[in-house]
């Protein structure tokens, strides 16, 4: 059936199947009352006429089944048969084939995999009521506020419907044999009512609960209901005991709620924030403001409003409302991962570029091959549309086929991804292979299917069957034309795969620029571990410091630990705190202006345990107790700024912060600069001091000053310790809880994923799209040599030298290759520009790059045209002219 | 009227009825009980082409894209189902006219031999 024909009854019978139902309806009881009609004049009753018109049209109902029948079965035929004959002449050319659908496959297999982590992490919405109203109020972006500026915010500000705010907290769950800790939230009431989510059982918070001695009840997770109530509905009213203080359940969150949606994720447990003595502080920068835009308010209204507000009250006091934000919540959800996904999205767009383009070339090829046999059923009268329908289902199958490999490819890629991804890829658990992907692969493939099939398809039919078949007999040169398609499929090949490995190659760089940062310490060898008081017996102010002191070394004693010791935030792996100090004899800096340095707080012997060489004077001993002259160890960043040209030993500091440490501390030393939170962060001023001079980690109760970081350092591998000393630890108390246990390899290793994770994914890519290119440029200059068989025996004959069929078979490739590769590089200079967020210690068109990359890809070519070459110059020129 | 049915009548050839459809309308566009009154006439009264044969078979030469059918009016007012050959259907036409005309002499020939 012709193409068009096809389509026309397609249409007719699945999405008009009424009106073909009607149309044959009426057809039927025209014939019927046309019979009658004769049977009237020919002097019948009406009545019998049309008794008789039914009996001789044999039962209408059956007449009509056996038309109907007729239709649907035609349709399903010559589909069916098309599909067989696609299938068997795929069949005879079982190579072809699975090429073909190898190539389609990883395309389509890497495209699926990455759009779904698009899809999961960039496209489906927040899971709360009209998320794109959400936004947050912060300092710089992201920096957290403190109370007494989000108490004024609020109540000056017009712009949104709710505003509430959110604190960190981690406390230790302790019913129960063993303590646990659990990721908790402390908020107002406002934070959660904003979401606009019901819980599935009791209440939410309510706003007279963010008051002392109110603010004792607490929210579960669907999760933590599950796990240690197992689910029981009557658990409204019962008390859990956190550090040591009972909190009333009053509400159960349904399943798969999930807040706050980055930061503190996997929190459990939902708290009123009680501000108590914080709420006039402007220095205790902790909380995280989410609101809600009031309907008719722009971004850019309330960006304007806190503008203002933060102006007014900057004035009042001066260095409290440095650069107020307001983000919307999706953006600092996912805001520094949506390049890298932007930039992976078009690498594997261009993967599958490169795979149709392969893929409609040896479509082409194979089309001049089966040009007679095409030119011989035209000239039996097959319509050309009949061709095109044929050709065109061939590809479709070829297309399914691939698409349903690549479908396998992309769920074993999915979950590489979720096993292997970033643990911090936010929202990482809506990756999955949903309906939306399946259906983008199917359209994928089936896009991809006309897309390759269409070209060859209308080329070969296009021609004039008399002339296709007197050229296909001679079979010498090909029609220009087709060449010329052929370079350009050739040379976009190149091109695509140019800027792929440009972009892969800019990775590799920084990765190695990553590698070569220097983080202060040496993390062979240790083992790291979270000790938390809170809630044991020992987080009284008397025990803490024995406690302490007795784990450490008790810890030291066993066999394989070389040394071990304590600080209250591990670089890379904990906490961030900054003060702001005064230095002794200088004056009054003005006020926001004063120097401010990481606050760490650490047992004697931490230097050693962690390998951080000391530059000048001395290690903090462990006599360095509160009865003696307070000391501090700073690093060589803050030595380089605060006291440039001079030597820091035995200058004093102060912090500003009274509560902290109401005395001046001498600096008895210098330590190398480490790396801060983060791996690529610049370096920045570090204060050490001991812990038994820190009366905060010594006697505040609160979850923030329980909890200190053990570091151990073994001899070999530090991951065979960590039992022995947990056991250690629970000799001394089995009451305080240990948890993120882990090597500081794996620390270092995490701070690093995501790099690590994006050059993975770039470079598969850009090793596909080099394998597919070159495929494809072997695939077409072999088939070109073998087309031309004739015409080169006939240079040989008349005397061409070999090396010159050699030289005219490879630049013809490279001539193509090196025209797209320019392109490429072109495009890349302005394409790299857009991974310039991802790379670090290199420029986005770096040099060396842009140089290696060509003559990779020119290597490449030329090995790829280099085979047919040699196989033209062997031609046998009697052969060859006597061939065909 | 044909109300009577021979063994001749019901053993159509295969394909016969394909081509004496075709052969009504290279005519004139026709509708169902039309082509059947024609078909008795122009064959002398052998062939009676049933509705129930003759309608599945319009319908599968729509299909293959060799008759165009439109509604239109029959000559005593009823609403009627037309069909039109299309150009596939007029190529169609001659190819199975001459393959006839070769399998028919071929036929004869094959009989007459003794």
């Amino acid at each position: 059936m012709p193409l068009l024909a096809r389509l026309a009854s397609l249409r007719r019978s699945l999405f008009a199947r009424r009106s073909a139902e009607r149309d044959l309806d009426d057809e039927i009881s025209g014939y019927v009352a046309m019979l009658a009609d004769e049977n009237v004049r020919a002097g019948m009753s009406p009545a019998e006429a049309r008794r008789q018109a039914l009996l001789s049209a044999g039962g209408v109902e059956q007449l009509k089944e056996n038309t109907r029948d007729t239709r649907a079965g035609i349709f399903w035929e010559t589909l069916g048969k098309d599909v067989r004959q696609g299938v068997r002449s795929l069949a005879r050319s079982p190579a072809f084939a699975a090429a073909a659908v190898v190539t389609m496959a990883l395309g389509i297999g890497a495209s699926t995999t990455v759009f779904s982590v698009v899809e999961g992490v960039l496209l489906s919405p927040l899971p709360y009521r009209d998320p794109g109203r959400l936004v947050m109020v912060m300092h710089h972006g992201d920096q957290p506020v403190a109370p007494a500026n989000f108490l004024d915010w609020r109540r000056q500000s017009a712009s949104f419907e709710r505003m509430g705010a959110a604190d960190f907290w981690v406390p230790n769950l302790t019913d129960g044999e063993v303590p646990e800790s659990v990721q908790a939230v402390h908020l107002t009431s406002d934070v959660l009512e904003q979401l606009g989510v019901a819980p599935r059982l009791g209440r939410l918070i309510r706003p007279d609960e963010e008051t002392p001695g109110r603010d004792h009840t607490v929210v579960l997770a669907d999760s933590f209901w599950h796990r240690r109530f197992a689910a029981d509905p009557t658990v409204l009213g019962r008390v859990i005991h956190l550090n040591g203080e009972p909190y009333t359940v009053i509400g159960v969150m349904p399943p798969g709620f999930e807040f706050p949606p980055f930061w503190a994720t996997g929190t459990e447990l939902w708290a009123p924030l009680a501000l108590k003595e914080r709420a006039g502080s402007r220095d205790a920068q902790s909380l995280r403001l989410f609101a809600r835009l009031k309907p008719g308010v722009t971004l850019a209204g309330a960006r304007a409003e806190m503008a203002a507000i933060a102006a007014r009250l900057e004035r009042q006091y001066p260095g409290s409302n440095r650069d107020v934000t307001v983000t919307p919540l999706s953006e600092l959800v996912v805001g520094n991962v949506r390049p890298a996904l932007l930039v992976l999205m078009a690498a594997v767009a261009f993967v599958l570029l490169i795979a149709c383009a392969n893929v409609a070339h040896m479509q082409l090829a194979r089309a001049a091959t089966r040009q007679k046999e095409i030119a011989v059923r035209g000239a039996l009268g097959a319509s050309r549309s009949r061709i095109v329908a044929q050709i065109l289902t061939e590809s479709l199958v070829l297309g399914i086929a691939g698409g349903a490999a690549g479908l396998l490819l992309a769920a074993g890629g999915i979950r590489a991804v979720r096993a292997w991804g970033p643990a911090h890829l936010p929202r990482l658990e809506a990756i999955g292979l949903d309906p939306a992907v399946v259906a983008f692969a199917l359209v994928l493939s089936l896009l991809t299917g006309i897309a390759f099939g269409l070209a060859p398809a209308i080329l070969t039919s296009r021609r004039d069957p008399a002339r296709a078949l007197t050229v296909a007999e001679r079979g010498s040169t090909e029609g220009a034309r087709k060449n010329r398609l052929r370079n350009v499929l050739i040379g976009s090949e190149f091109a695509l795969a140019l800027i792929l490995l440009v972009g892969a190659g800019l990775m590799i760089r920084s990765f190695l620029a990553l590698g070569r940062i220097d983080p202060g310490f040496d993390a062979r060898g240790i083992l790291t571990m979270t000790v938390s008081v809170a809630g044991s017996q020992e987080s009284g102010p008397s025990r803490r410091a024995a406690f302490y002191q007795a784990m450490v070394s008790s810890v030291e004693r066993l066999p394989g630990v070389v040394s071990a010791s304590a600080i209250n935030h591990l670089p890379l792996a904990g906490d961030l705190w900054g003060w702001s100090f005064t230095i002794a004899g200088r004056p009054k800096p003005p006020p926001g202006e004063n120097p401010t340095a990481a606050y760490r707080v650490v047992l004697p012997g931490y230097f050693r345990t962690m390998g951080i060489p000391l530059l000048r004077g001395r290690d903090l001993a462990a006599d360095d107790r509160r009865d003696g002259p307070g000391v501090v160890v700073i690093n060589q960043w803050m030595a380089e700024r605060d006291w440039p040209g001079q030597n820091p030993l035995g200058q004093r500091i102060t912090f500003d912060n009274g509560q902290l440490h109401p005395y001046w501390l001498t600096v008895v030393g210098v330590a190398k600069n480490t790396v801060r939170d983060e791996w690529v962060a610049r370096p920045w001023a570090e204060i050490y001091l001991p812990l038994l001079q820190t009366p905060g980690y010594l006697e505040r109760t609160s979850t923030a000053y329980s909890y200190l970081t053990l570091v151990v350092r073994g001899r070999g591998d530090p991951s065979s310790l960590a039992a022995s000393v947990r056991k250690a630890i629970h000799s001394l108390d089995r009451t305080v809880t240990i948890s993120a246990v882990q090597t500081m390899d794996d620390v270092v290793a995490q701070a690093t994923a995501r790099p690590r994770f994006y050059l993975w994914l770039l470079a598969t890519f850009a090793g596909i799209a080099l394998t597919l290119a070159a495929v494809g440029i072997f695939g077409v200059m072999s088939y070109a040599v073998s087309r031309r068989t004739h015409e080169i025996g006939i240079r040989i004959a008349l005397g061409a030298r070999r090396s010159d069929v050699q030289k005219l078979v490879i630049g013809q490739g490279m001539a193509a290759a090196l025209l797209g590769a320019g392109a490429g590089l072109a495009a890349a200079i302005f394409l790299t520009r857009l991974m310039r967020n991802l790379l670090y210690g290199v420029g986005p068109n770096d040099p060396a790059t842009f140089a290696e990359v060509p003559l990779l890809l020119t290597a490449v070519a030329l090995v790829s045209c280099w085979i047919p070459a040699r196989r033209a110059m062997r031609i046998d020129p009697l052969e060859a002219i006597r061939h065909d | 009227m044909g109300e009577t049915s021979t063994p001749e009548q019901t053993n159509l050839l295969q394909g016969t009825l394909d081509l004496l459809i075709l052969k009504t309308l290279s005519l004139e566009p026709m509708h169902g009980l039309g082509i059947s009154r024609r078909i008795l006439q122009i064959t002398g009264g052998t062939f009676d082409v049933k509705p129930g044969s003759l309608f599945p078979a319009l319908h599968r030469m729509e299909q293959a894209g060799w008759l165009a059918p439109s509604w239109g009016e029959s000559e005593h007012g009823r609403r009627a189902r037309y069909y039109a050959l299309t150009r596939a259907g007029r190529r169609q036409f001659h190819t199975e006219t001459s393959q006839w005309g070769r399998i028919a002499h071929a036929m004869d020939a094959a009989l007459k031999a003794t």
